[in-house]
């Protein structure tokens, strides 16, 4: 869309494109309109009416929320009328709202506090009262304290709208309410803990549990980086303060419809000082490991893996750095053996991971899922899940292809069941039908397909979308590749953060596969990360470079002590092809060093060396372009691993080793009823 | 066809509420006897009928002999034997029973449109709408009327909704045809909730084809395939009238597919509401059929465009409905000669409070206030002095008795500072007190508040407590400005009619009862209303010693001898005025 309509606003001119919304136009002018409801990218609600502006012309105050601007339109945000407008409406919010701004959490980042300083309301020029509500304090998450509430309705609609669907209002007039069903503590109310509305909230009713007096949020230091704990790899916002991490929030754009963090992704941050946190290198005496220093330690395994040479073999988790990923590739070459592969193998193979396309999930008309049972609840790529879901509320078809009903197809327009390939494979040529271009090649692939009623729907849907975006579960990816040869984009998605970095890095084996290496077909073994292996394979010798004293570490020879992804610069590619940078949010715990840092040391153990992996490199690796071109509609075989098994396996420590704990007891709980 | 002799017993909210259904019984016991039987040769038939207008003096019966229409009033079953054997079968009406010429009047001043086939004919009948004219117009739209042309005859006749904003009916059905949509929608609103009002409740009860047949049209005009009635649930009356009303016409054939062969398709569901006041805005409406929480939402888009479900909708109130076929069957010029100005066709009034004939009455729009009251409404209770009208429920205003000359229609109230709303209209007399008055209407809508927006959430509230303060001896001089401040920011700063109407009744009696305010703010309530502001004692010259007070105060505030004169302490009274409707010598001061 062109930036067509011409405005004035606070006498400065804007440029936007039709169908902007005032209060918008003026944000990207630098003008900022006071408002406490509303949400970028949603519809607006306009119940805080404090967003009034003044239109040359108009009859009177409009809502800059819900007024689209107009060629030639006169915009005043600012005017004596409206500032008393807006004093009137603080007043009336401020004679019901707790003023211990000395000790709340929130100050300096209330909105409600920023607004009555502006507009000079130190006081409530009308009795005060109170609702003397109790607050929610029973989890270890989200504190809910509606004395605080101004009822905007934000956390009503961002959980409505992502489909969590457990807040709503309740009671009339002043007595009105925010709560759960049958006002029930947020744990027993099917509340994900995901935090978007915490996320959400201007005021002090919807906090991190465990914030009080850990600082005021101008004291942190907030960096963007994103979450390396599963295939959705979303953005994230570190606050730290005293070398601590204080707070995870949800790091992707304002407005975008993937603005969503899980509660691993926001609470699971305590693991990195669990009692199982490996601080120092370790290594095994007389069957039980002890601690030791950097360089015996380094010594013992560089020793090893001269002996072994190209019978030692490395696997890695495909949730780490692409950076990590270069310096294994680098130390694998010294050690002198192509047997290198990470879990990414059980669920994709390289060569589709490379080809998966870039989408704008945001600008998406149609959504097509194939083969993918995305789930907020059981913490199964979860943003892919609530994104999905919001677009949909957006106003974008979904498509939901697979075997069997998954809990997504809720949200569907249309449910296709059955063998994914046929249903993409019906779904083209039905579209092709509604008059898709498609080469000829490409008809006559799907000429033989049987095309169901949904499948025919889907179809026109397919047809008449602007930028469908087909998100396939790796194995399904060639099928629906297919599709996009004739429109939009297919996204593989994977179970892991960085399984396409991985890919691009080319950190896939040139010998022996990762499972066969984890069936013990080496001499030794050097697992990275938490991989999904409890017991030691039949080999001479094993390394765990982990975060984590897990099961397999406990069963190993040397043990080194890894920095978490909070604790280790590097960068990462998410399943859209996006490059993420990851600064180091604060130090390692103890000892424990970036993996890359311990592989250069290691080359250095082994009389070799690494050069740091730069930035240049990455790029440079991550320069292959995606190559889309027929294949057979059918499944590729041999990755029949689920998501939800490595995202429960490779993040098993950081969920034993912190609150989110609570979230298994609480779903045995919720279980047992 | 009728039988020469009939019997219609009102049974209307107010024929009900008196025992309608005890009368009509009797009529039926009396009617079998077989002496009454062999007399009346050729039958006769009997049954109810909706709202007949003068609740006050219910139950209502008509008798209709010879050509001759009587009309008793105040009947009970112990009479019905009575007008049975001397009326019905001996031909002699019983004077002394039959309404006065100011029931007459009542009448004769009102003009009948909308009503006039209600309180007359069986509204669980369609043979009797249809013997009335019922349906002619939907076959005549069907058959040679395009929906244009039927939209053009309701913009022609000036018909504007009669729920409270008065937008002209036509123009909202032509936005609604204009837009493209595979699906569109037409929505009676039944939600009557203004305290006082049951205008809605009388035509839906009285004559339910009317509004249904005003939806068929209605529909056809704007090409919605299906419609819906949000009725409240604290209505079951009409909603068993509707409900059987929807069945008749189904079987009929004017609702459902290819309606009377015309191709066209239509079709109606009731929604009941659960009695939330929000829920009669139009957009608070529609979500509550959709299940959702009623709560209105900011406009654009108009309902027009995107309203239930998201589809292009009309809402139309059940009066501007029921109008619908008789502008259709009798024209718009017809129509438009009633009214006056910019207001065409009458309105329904439910004139209610201190006045002698309260009832369900239908005027010309602009008629004077003052023929509303003193001419049909036959004046004030035990002739005591008017006050004020107030209009328009909670969202009105009050009109002072000096402004009893002006001219009933949507621009003259709202000059005042109030409206025509739905049709509510109390009359209050010297007794009233004004600031309670406007404390009662705001109470309402305070608590009827949704609780969205700031203003209206919040900001009720505020003026509500500034009014009890105001009522119970706490006010401030500063709080007449304060409430007319925190009034219009109210007003204007809110989202829906609710909130944006909410002040009103606190606004308009302070423009024109300033006076009793500051009265009040001094410490006293001049019509002796505001118990807080109120202080009893005891004249003891007057004081007969008789102990009546001090056995009635459950306080202890009373102390006395036998036979010497009494006295309150004024630290321990609750003001609950017991004394004072226990003494029989007047000693009782309430001041």
């Amino acid at each position: 869309m062109s930036d067509n309509v011409k405005l004035t606003i606070d006498g400065k001119e804007v440029q936007v494109s039709e169908g902007t919304y005032i209060i918008d136009a003026a944000e990207a002018a630098g003008i900022h309109i006071p408002n406490l409801c509303y949400l970028k990218g949603m519809k607006a609600v306009g119940a805080c009416r404090l967003c009034l502006v003044e239109v040359e012309g108009g009859k009177g105050p409009v809502i800059a929320c819900n007024a689209k601007v107009k060629d030639g339109m006169v915009v005043s945000t600012n005017t004596e009328r409206i500032q008393e407008a807006r004093r009137f409406v603080i007043d009336l919010i401020v004679s019901m709202h707790p003023l211990d701004c000395m000790t709340c959490t929130k100050a300096g980042v209330c909105a409600l506090q920023k607004y009555a300083y502006d507009l000079e309301v130190a006081e409530s020029s009308f009795t005060r009262k109170q609702f003397g509500y109790e607050p929610d304090t029973a989890n270890s998450f989200i504190k809910r304290d509606p004395e605080y509430c101004i009822l905007c309705s934000k956390c009503v609609r961002v959980c409505k709208e992502q489909g969590t669907n457990v807040l709503e209002f309740m009671g009339r007039g002043v007595g009105a309410k925010v709560i759960t069903a049958d006002d029930k503590p947020l744990q027993e109310s099917g509340c994900t803990f995901c935090g978007s509305c915490v996320d959400a909230c201007p005021v002090n009713a919807l906090l991190d549990a465990d914030r009080w007096r850990k600082g005021r949020e101008w004291e942190y230091e907030n960096v963007k980086s994103a979450c390396l704990l599963c295939g959705n790899g979303c953005d994230i916002t570190v606050g730290t303060k005293d070398g601590k991490i204080q707070k995870i929030s949800a790091g992707q754009a304002e407005g975008s419809a993937e603005k969503y963090i899980c509660a691993y992704g926001r609470f699971g941050f305590d693991c990195i000082e669990a009692e199982t946190r490996l601080t120092a290198p370790m290594k095994k005496v007389s069957g039980k490991l002890k601690e030791t220093t950097w360089a015996d330690a380094l010594g013992i395994v560089a020793e090893n893996l001269k002996k072994a040479g190209k019978d030692a073999g490395f696997i890695s988790v495909a949730g780490i750095q692409n950076e990590d990923a270069l310096a294994l590739k680098a130390l694998a070459k010294i050690v002198k053996t192509k047997n290198y592969d990470t879990t990414m193998s059980l669920y994709a193979d390289a060569e589709t991971l490379v080809n998966s396309q870039a989408a704008d999930i945001d600008s998406a008309d149609l959504i097509i899922l194939a083969g993918l049972a995305p789930s907020q609840w059981e913490r199964v790529l979860p943003q892919l899940d609530a994104t999905v879901r919001r677009r949909a509320a957006r106003g974008a078809k979904l498509v939901v292809i697979n075997s069997s009903e998954a809990r997504i197809s809720e949200a569907a327009t249309i449910n296709l069941i059955g063998d994914e390939a046929a249903s993409l494979k019906a779904v083209l040529k039905a579209a092709i039908g509604k008059g898709l271009k498609a080469d000829k090649k490409l008809a006559d692939a799907v000429k033989d397909a049987t095309v169901t009623e949904e499948a025919e729907q889907a179809g026109e849907m397919f047809a008449g979308a602007a930028s469908p975006v087909i998100f396939a579960s790796p194995s399904l990816f060639d099928a629906a590749a297919n599709l996009s040869l004739a429109k939009g984009s297919a996204v593989a998605v994977p179970a892991e953060s960085n399984a396409k970095g991985v890919a691009l890095m080319g950190l896939t084996t040139g010998g022996t596969t990762y499972k066969e290496m984890a069936s013990g077909a080496l001499k030794a073994l050097y697992a990275v990360g938490e991989v999904p292996l409890s017991k030691r394979p039949k080999v001479d010798f094993l390394v765990v470079q982990n975060s984590h004293l897990t099961e397999l570490a406990g069963q190993a020879d040397v043990v080194l002590p890894s920095a978490t992804f909070l604790e280790s610069a590097g960068t990462m590619i998410d399943y859209l092809g996006r490059l993420k940078y990851l600064p180091k949010a604060i130090e390692p715990q103890g000892e424990a060093k970036a993996h890359k840092d311990i592989f250069i040391q290691l080359a250095k153990a082994m009389g070799g060396t690494i050069k740091k992996p730069t930035e240049a490199e990455v790029k440079k690796a991550a320069k292959v372009k995606a190559k889309t071109s027929l294949k057979p509609f059918e499944a590729k075989k041999g990755f029949d691993v689920s998501p939800g098994e490595i995202i429960e396996s490779v993040n098993a420590s950081v969920i034993s080793g912190s609150r989110l704990i609570m979230l298994k007891e609480m779903a045995a709980a919720t279980a047992g009823k | 066809m009728a039988k020469e002799t009939s019997i219609r017993v009102c049974m209307g909210p107010g024929g009900i509420a008196s025992g309608g259904e005890e009368v009509l019984r009797a009529f039926g016991r009396e009617l079998k006897k077989s002496n009454v039987k062999a007399a009346l040769k050729k039958g006769c038939s009997m049954h109810h009928v909706g709202c007949m207008g003068l609740c006050a003096r219910d139950v209502l019966v008509e008798v209709v002999l010879n050509g001759k229409t009587y009309t008793y009033q105040y009947v009970t079953p112990d009479m019905v034997s009575t007008i049975v054997s001397k009326h019905v079968v001996g031909g002699k009406p019983i004077k002394e029973w039959l309404v006065d010429d100011s029931y007459v009047n009542f009448i004769k001043k009102q003009t009948k449109v909308v009503l006039s086939d209600c309180g007359r004919i069986n509204p669980e009948s369609l043979d009797a709408y249809i013997a009335v004219g019922g349906y002619e117009a939907t076959r005549s739209v069907l058959k040679s009327k395009t929906p244009e042309d039927t939209i053009e005859i309701i913009k022609e006749s000036g018909l504007r909704g009669r729920g409270g904003a008065g937008f002209p009916t036509g123009r909202k059905w032509e936005f609604c045809r204009a837009v493209e949509s595979d699906r569109k929608y037409i929505i009676c609103n039944a939600d009557e909730g203004d305290p006082g009002a049951f205008m809605d409740r009388a035509l839906l009860e009285g004559n339910p084809h009317a509004v249904l047949e005003g939806m068929i049209i209605g529909a056809y005009a704007i090409g919605a395939d299906s419609g819906y009635v949000y009725i409240r649930a604290e209505y079951p009356l009409a909603v068993e009238r509707l409900r059987l009303a929807l069945k008749h016409a189904k079987k009929k054939k004017l609702l459902g597919r290819n309606i009377l062969g015309s191709g066209f398709n239509f079709d109606i569901k009731i929604k009941l509401g659960a009695g939330a006041f929000v829920c009669g805005e139009s957009t608070a409406l529609m979500y509550s059929i959709e299940g959702k929480r009623g709560m209105p939402r900011i406009t654009p888009p108009r309902s027009t465009e995107a309203g239930l479900w998201g589809k292009p909708t009309v809402l139309n109130n059940v009066e501007t409905l029921a109008n619908i076929p008789y502008i259709i069957r009798n024209g718009a010029n017809w129509f438009a000669s009633f009214g006056k100005g910019k207001s065409k066709g009458t309105k329904v009034f439910a004139l209610t409070g201190k006045i002698k004939n309260s009832g369900l009455i239908e005027v010309p729009m602009g008629i004077s206030l003052r023929k509303i009251v003193y001419d049909i409404g036959g004046g004030i209770e035990e002739d005591k002095k008017l006050k004020a009208v107030q209009t328009g429920g909670p969202s009105g205003g009050c009109i002072p008795a000096s402004m009893i000359d002006i001219n009933v229609d949507y621009e003259s109230l709202a000059k005042v500072g109030s409206i025509v709303g739905s049709g509510g209209m109390i009359v209050l007399d010297e007794d009233d007190c004004m600031v309670n008055v406007a404390k009662y209407f705001l109470q309402f809508t305070q608590s009827e508040s949704c609780g969205k927006c700031v203003p209206c959430r919040v900001g009720t509230k505020r003026l509500l407590e500034i009014m009890e303060r105001i009522t119970s001896g706490r006010g401030k001089t500063s709080d007449l400005a304060l409430l007319e401040k925190l009034g219009n920011d109210v007003k204007s700063a809110s989202l829906c009619g609710l909130g944006q109407a909410a002040p009103n009744p606190i606004l308009s009696t302070i423009k024109y009862f300033r006076e009793e305010y500051e009265v009040h703010i001094a410490g006293r309530c001049p019509s002796k209303v505001c118990k807080e502001l109120l202080t009893y004692s005891i004249i003891e010259e007057l004081c007969k010693g008789c102990c009546a007070c001090l056995r009635a105060c459950s306080s202890g505030a009373i102390t006395g001898e036998k036979k010497k004169p009494h006295r309150i302490d004024q630290s321990l009274c609750v003001k609950c005025g017991a004394c004072f409707e226990v003494c029989k010598f007047k000693s009782v001061d309430r001041e």
